[in-house]
């Protein structure tokens, strides 16, 4: 089926359209808004499970793979591929200088879309997160509800853009055009300091995205000059393949390219470090988290994070593999650090959100720590991660959102044994907390473990610190589930609209007229619509935890030709203990055992 | 035959759990225990008969059958690439892992013992739990737990074992709780599972090392490849004994071992039911199963045998010494069976295959003598209202006529009076932890390590007794279990004097008191709950005598793991000398009790001001969750709130507002320029020219 080909390219126009068509009837009546973006959103998810379906597993990497066997998988890897010219212009004169690099004459950049193994499942992630999204904004959200479904369709359109995005620039534009709608939710729409932490939100990200556009843009010109063509290439998947042609010879353009590899992985790491975000860059998270409304929080920890590291997964391993490896120490060590000092600031949190924030910290940098490790063990790890945490994250953000719901109070400790009022409700977070602190069957378990597998493999050091984390992980998650849904029933005090916290105040004015009967009516189990935007969130977490092949199958083909890169850099060359005596770490000293053959060749 | 029995033996729990979970609420009501029972039941005549058709030979490589393939991730070999080999560092090997299941003999025996145990508390369980409001759900997760524990002990790679080693955990976390609502309990459950997060950190670091060193965590690959162990306990003998010992750190936690055994006392909040087949019975002896699984590693670290037998042997006499004050007869029980673990564990550390099949038989009897305790003590909180203080009833004889007898059935199996079954598998241990400490005659050759275990039993034991004759604890090994062997002997005293004092407090010790909370109307348990009690004090009773050293039935099944136990049980049979003086001095222990507690008198007030600071000490439970307060928790969490300041003041703070005050205070350097004084500005046009003419005809000229 052919057609099928602009399946990505509709992905990214139906909630286009959609955004437009909420705005439009939103003089018909105030319930159409919130259909409408529903029927929008899971028509784009009915889109995404047609590209699974389409999707076709590649072969994996043939025994003693080269280098074009590398790039003929990873083309195999890419599928419903669509483009079109979109700027396209011609420089008059081309200036010549002697001993210069040639200035490129002609320059492309195309609206071409295309989806492999990696943005798969990132894809589907997305408009799979849109359907709870929009759910518990049904009730919440009256105040300018038209346009607040209009930017979350316009943040999905940009979602499924930047993952399925082929070419840099359309890249960037998306990766920017998230920030936008975001900003607005979380700054109209958002708690009592919403402005505040919609502009520190934005800034932040913004500052580390410009330098990482620096660090695109220099790639592209690099790559025309190191080639000496007359045209700049754009291309994700041609560029990726002309400097990994360029690093397997050695010359001038490959000493060119080492020496500017470093400042590459520096400039992309500022903004795909942010975005993730790693130690020291999270402090923009837990505030934008707080104050951000549900669905914000639910898409900002769901999927915008994962953006970083299908960053640091799409340009910073092939592209600039080299730096990848060396600059080893300094990702894993801040990744590790972020686990366990994510996992103590939770630990310290009394505010629900705070908690959760904290732990995506934790949690990211066991993402990282599995695309670091450079094996394909770890990156399916690493990938499982991005899933995992988007949908077990987003759960807990959807399970908060409806405890606000009721209360309006994010303070753990003024709940208590809610299970006796809230079964279902308990399920559910019983469900999601222990997929969240990586129980086997359960998709956290298995992201976690193959992430920390993939690592331990590479270094035993920094694997075996991280596991330390989920130790950590297991405490302050149950201690969250305890302290709120066990012991004696206990409920904050209604403030029945003449509170003083501005959000308090606002929904007050607005159910003024449904008085307190309606305040009454709210505090009662999940009703269906609740059930549903959370059943869609646990049906995939079991999934993911009884039968990963179905995912990990389909990464394989686009993740083996970035390992077989990696370590064709010396990725394989970093287990502690390696530059010193291995003798002194009993764990590494299994080097020693005679006849290994694999001893690999030192450099 | 076989594979058709091991695929059903998981199904039939798993399908009580879902036909509970979603049935029980509306419709099943107060019948949710139907589907359980009846799994139950079914997936135990199934064990029963898979014990006697599997192909159970010793040496011979069992082939899982396979359910499906969990998750295959394939590494690239690329031109000139390094390619995983045992032991290349920073090479991952890829994984491949299967849910599969294994059933050779020790699962057999270990499933038929489980699903026996399991059946029966559910039916006592469908009495005990009778009118709790979540009664579906109480069945629902035993159901769970049977079937996690059958896929546990049917798992044919260390990952599998280590999922349902979670989902036990998970189980055990939810029925703990499972009276949410009391503070206490929802505080047990939590304290559990994170405990126990604190072993799997080592038994996941364990797996992870045997991945990486073996390539892959297939039992077949790792426990079956003799020839590979050995090249690395003669290559590398650290790492091994480094996976040995993290392996065993998540036993230490799963099964309740110091230091980490201060769940288990705590999760007696959970029904007793669960207490009997989950925290007595059942999960709590994975550790012990995965330690006997281990015996291939185990064999060649010697270092970690001791250290095992170590902790068992500390564990045992420790958890007796806190249980002879404790007041509550489920927390005696309970530090019995962590006591009784240690028993275990101290097996275990033995290495000498004596040791690891008495660990295992004392596994089975305890499972039995254990859980009817446990329902015993249930039955008297049934009758109290609930009430488990033994200070607040006393002489139920005649009020509990049955619950009397099988109780004290119980109490002397575990006060291991002969021929009650805790009298064969404790001395069986007893017995060859002394053989350990005497054995100067048998020449000890250090590191002599064996080529392959594969040749005769004599052969394989031969190497049990080749562990040098130093310990890393610079202790000699005969000494060490020469110790072991006292501490050993006088565990069994305590076990006999404090099982029996529990037993004369509730059933003796004067006139009939009981609780208020018993109402008028306290009375013997419906049969639904004495017949479980009845049945299994046969077990408790006999199994000794019936499949013990007299008839060797045992040690011949088990043989089919752990080859060449037949012969060396045959050859070293029951030492009678070590059985006479722990007979002896467990008969002594009983008639102390009998003297101190079988009618009110003041020896035991006197005795225990007398012992004044041991008294405190043991009462305190030797202040260990307050170590643990101070030393870990409290810690932490002041860590914790340190971050939380340090991220607000240093990371958030300084260095990001600091950044992004950056651009204003750069913008403020130039600002005095701005001053809107049109002189000022004249006077800079008029300087600003002339340097600029200034560097043009500099320039021309």
């Amino acid at each position: 089926m052919p057609s099928l080909n602009l399946l990505p390219c509709v992905m990214v126009a139906v909630p286009l359209f959609g955004a437009l068509l909420v705005l439009l009837t939103s003089r018909v009546g105030g319930e159409q808004a919130r259909w409408t973006a529903l029927t929008n959103v899971l028509i784009t998810f009915a889109l995404a499970v047609l590209m699974v379906w389409n999707y076709r597993t590649p072969e994996l990497l043939p025994e003693n793979a080269n280098a074009s066997a590398r790039e003929v998988t990873a083309d195999d890897a890419i599928q419903m591929k669509s483009s079109l010219r979109w700027l396209n212009w011609r420089p008059a004169a081309p200036a010549v200088v002697e001993g210069q690099p040639q200035n490129p004459r002609d320059t492309a950049v195309e609206l071409s879309f295309g989806v492999d193994g990696i943005s798969l499942w990132l894809i589907v992630l997305s408009a799979l997160l849109m359907i709870p999204a929009v759910l518990v904004s049904w009730e919440s959200i009256k105040d300018r509800a038209p346009q607040f479904y209009a930017l979350m369709l316009l943040l999905e359109a940009g979602l499924i853009g930047v993952f399925a995005a082929q070419d840099i620039i359309l890249f960037y534009v998306f990766f920017e055009f998230t920030l936008i709608p975001l900003f607005f939710m979380v700054g109209i729409w958002g708690g009592s300091d919403r402005r505040w932490a919609a502009r520190k939100f934005f800034i932040y990200t913004l500052a580390g995205s410009v330098l990482t556009f620096l660090g695109l843009l220099f790639v592209v010109l690099s790559e025309s000059w190191m080639t000496d063509s007359s045209t700049l290439t754009f291309s994700i998947p041609e560029l990726t393949r002309s400097i990994q042609r360029i690093t397997t010879v050695s010359g001038p353009a490959h000493q060119y390219w080492d020496h500017a590899s470093p400042w590459i992985f520096a400039a992309l790491f500022a903004g795909f470090a942010i975005k993730v975000p790693l130690f020291p860059f999270h402090t923009w998270l837990p505030l934008a988290h707080v104050e951000a409304p549900t669905a914000g929080s639910v898409l900002l920890a769901g999927v915008l994070l994962k953006i970083g590291s299908y960053g640091f997964l799409r340009f910073a391993l092939p592209l600039v593999p080299g730096a990848s490896v060396a600059h080893f120490h300094v990702i894993a060590i801040l990744a590790v650090i972020g686990i366990i000092y994510g996992a103590l600031l939770a630990l310290a949190q009394e505010d629900i959100k705070k908690l959760v924030a904290y732990s995506s910290v934790s949690h990211m940098g066991f993402c990282l720590l599995g695309l670091f490790a450079f094996n394909t063990v770890g990156l399916t790890g690493g990938m499982l991660q991005m899933i995992n945490h988007g949908l077990s994250t987003g759960a807990l953000f959807t399970l908060v959102g409806m405890l606000y719901e009721r209360y309006h109070t994010r303070d753990i400790a003024s709940y208590g044994g809610l299970t006796r009022k809230y079964p279902i409700m308990a399920f559910c977070l019983l469900v999601v907390a222990f997929s969240s602190i990586g129980l086997p069957g359960l998709n956290g378990f298995t992201g976690e473990v193959t992430a920390l597998l993939g690592m331990f493999a590479t270094n035993k050091l920094y694997a075996t610190l991280s596991l330390s984390g989920i130790i950590l992980g297991a405490w302050y998650t149950l201690s969250l589930v305890r302290r709120t849904f066990f012991g004696r029933l206990r409920e904050p005090v209604q403030e029945h609209g003449h509170g003083h916290a501005p959000v308090a105040a606002r929904h007050g004015a607005e159910s003024a007229h449904g008085g307190h009967g309606s305040d009454h009516v709210a505090l009662k189990d999940l009703n269906f619509r609740e059930m549903v935007a959370l059943g869609v969130l646990i049906v995939p977490i079991f999934w993911i935890g009884l039968y990963p092949q179905f995912f990990t199958s389909r990464m394989q083909p686009s993740l083996q030709p970035i390992v077989a890169l990696l370590q064709s850099h010396g990725a394989t060359q970093l287990a502690e203990g390696r530059p010193t005596a291995p003798a002194t770490e009993p764990a590494s000293a299994v080097s020693q055992l005679p006849n290994s053959p694999a001893s690999p060749p030192s450099d | 035959m076989a594979d058709m029995l091991t695929r059903l033996i998981p199904l039939f729990p798993l399908l009580a759990c879902l036909i509970t979970a979603v049935a029980g609420a509306k419709w099943l009501k107060e019948k949710s225990h139907w589907p359980v029972v009846i799994g139950c039941g079914l997936s135990s005549l199934c064990s029963l008969a898979l014990l006697f058709s599997i192909p159970n030979t010793p040496g011979e490589q069992v082939q899982p059958v396979v359910l499906y393939q969990w998750m295959q991730i394939v590494e690239p070999k690329i031109e000139n690439g390094p390619v995983y080999a045992p032991g290349a560092e920073g090479v991952s090997p890829g994984l491949d892992l299967k849910i599969s299941l294994r059933a050779d003999s020790l699962s057999t025996t270990m499933l038929a013992m489980l699903t026996f145990v399991a059946t029966l508390v559910a039916v006592y369980a469908s009495g005990y739990m009778h009118g709790d409001r979540a009664y579906w759900r109480f069945f629902s997760i035993v159901g769970l737990f049977v079937f996690s524990m059958i896929m546990l002990v049917l798992s044919a790679n260390f990952l599998q074992l280590f999922v349902f080693w979670e989902a036990v955990g998970l189980c055990s976390y939810l029925l703990i709780g499972f009276w949410y609502e009391k503070p206490e309990a929802a505080a047990a459950g939590m304290k559990a599972f994170v405990v126990n997060r604190i072993g799997d950190f080592g038994f996941a670091t364990g797996v992870f090392l045997i991945w990486t060193t073996f390539g892959s965590t297939e039992f077949s690959a790792v426990l079956g490849d003799s020839a590979a162990i050995a090249k690395l306990a003669s290559t590398n003998p650290y790492l091994l004994t480094t996976i040995c010992l993290c392996l065993f750190t998540g036993a230490i936690g799963k099964s309740a071992q110091f230091p980490l055994h201060v769940w288990l006392p705590d999760a007696m909040e959970g029904p007793t039911p669960v207490s009997a087949l989950i925290h007595a019975a059942t999960m709590v002896t994975a550790g012990v199963y995965l330690v006997a699984r281990c015996t291939p590693l185990f064999q060649l670290a010697p270092d970690a045998q001791v250290f095992v037998a170590l902790i068992g042997g500390i564990t045992a006499l420790l958890a007796a010494l806190i249980a002879l004050t404790q007041n509550d007869l489920k927390r005696v029980l309970a530090y019995s069976t962590v006591s009784q673990l240690g028993f275990m564990f101290l097996g275990l550390g033995t290495g000498s295959l004596v040791g690891i099949g008495g660990a295992m038989f004392h596994l089975v009897t305890h499972a039995f003598f254990k859980a009817l305790l446990f329902l015993g003590a249930g039955s008297v909180m049934h009758a109290m209202g609930g009430v488990i203080d033994m200070r607040e009833f006393r002489g139920l004889k005649r009020l509990m006529p049955q619950t009397h007898t099988t109780f004290l059935i119980g109490a002397l199996a575990l006060a291991g009076i002969p021929p009650l079954s805790g009298f064969w598998s404790k001395d069986t241990i007893l017995g060859a932890v002394y053989e350990q400490a005497h054995a100067h005659h048998e020449p000890a050759v250090a590191g002599a390590a064996p080529t392959a275990t594969d040749e005769h039993a004599d052969e394989s034991h031969a190497t049990t007794s080749a562990p040098p004759d130093k310990t890393m604890f610079g202790v000699s090994r005969v000494k060490l279990f020469g110790w072991l062997y006292w501490l050993g002997t006088l565990t069994a005293f305590l076990t006999a004097f404090y099982t029996f004092r529990a037993f004369f407090l509730t059933f003796y010790g004067g006139p009939e008191k009981v609780p208020h909370a018993a109402g008028h109307h306290a009375h013997e348990s419906p049969p639904s709950m004495c017949n479980p009690l009845w049945i299994l004090s046969g077990g408790a009773a006999l199994l000794g005598l019936l499949l013990g050293h007299m008839t060797g039935i045992f040690d011949g099944y088990l043989s089919g793991t752990i080859d060449g136990l037949k012969e060396a049980s045959h050859e070293h049979g029951i030492n009678w000398l070590v059985a006479a003086v722990s007979s002896v001095v467990a008969a002594i222990g009983v008639g102390l009790a009998w003297v101190m507690y079988k009618e009110p008198s003041a020896i035991p007030g006197r005795l225990a001001a007398l012992a004044g600071p041991f008294t405190r000490l043991s009462e305190h439970r030797f202040y260990l969750d307050e170590v643990y307060s101070v030393f870990v928790v409290k810690p932490l969490q002041g860590l914790a709130h340190f971050s939380r300041f340090f991220d607000w003041l240093f990371v958030d703070g300084l260095f990001v507002t600091g950044v992004s005050k950056l651009p204003a205070v750069l913008g403020r350097l130039p600002r005095p320029i701005q001053n809107g004084l049109v002189q000022f500005y004249a006077l800079a046009m008029m300087l600003a020219t002339a340097v600029l003419m200034w560097a043009l005809l500099s320039k021309q000229t």
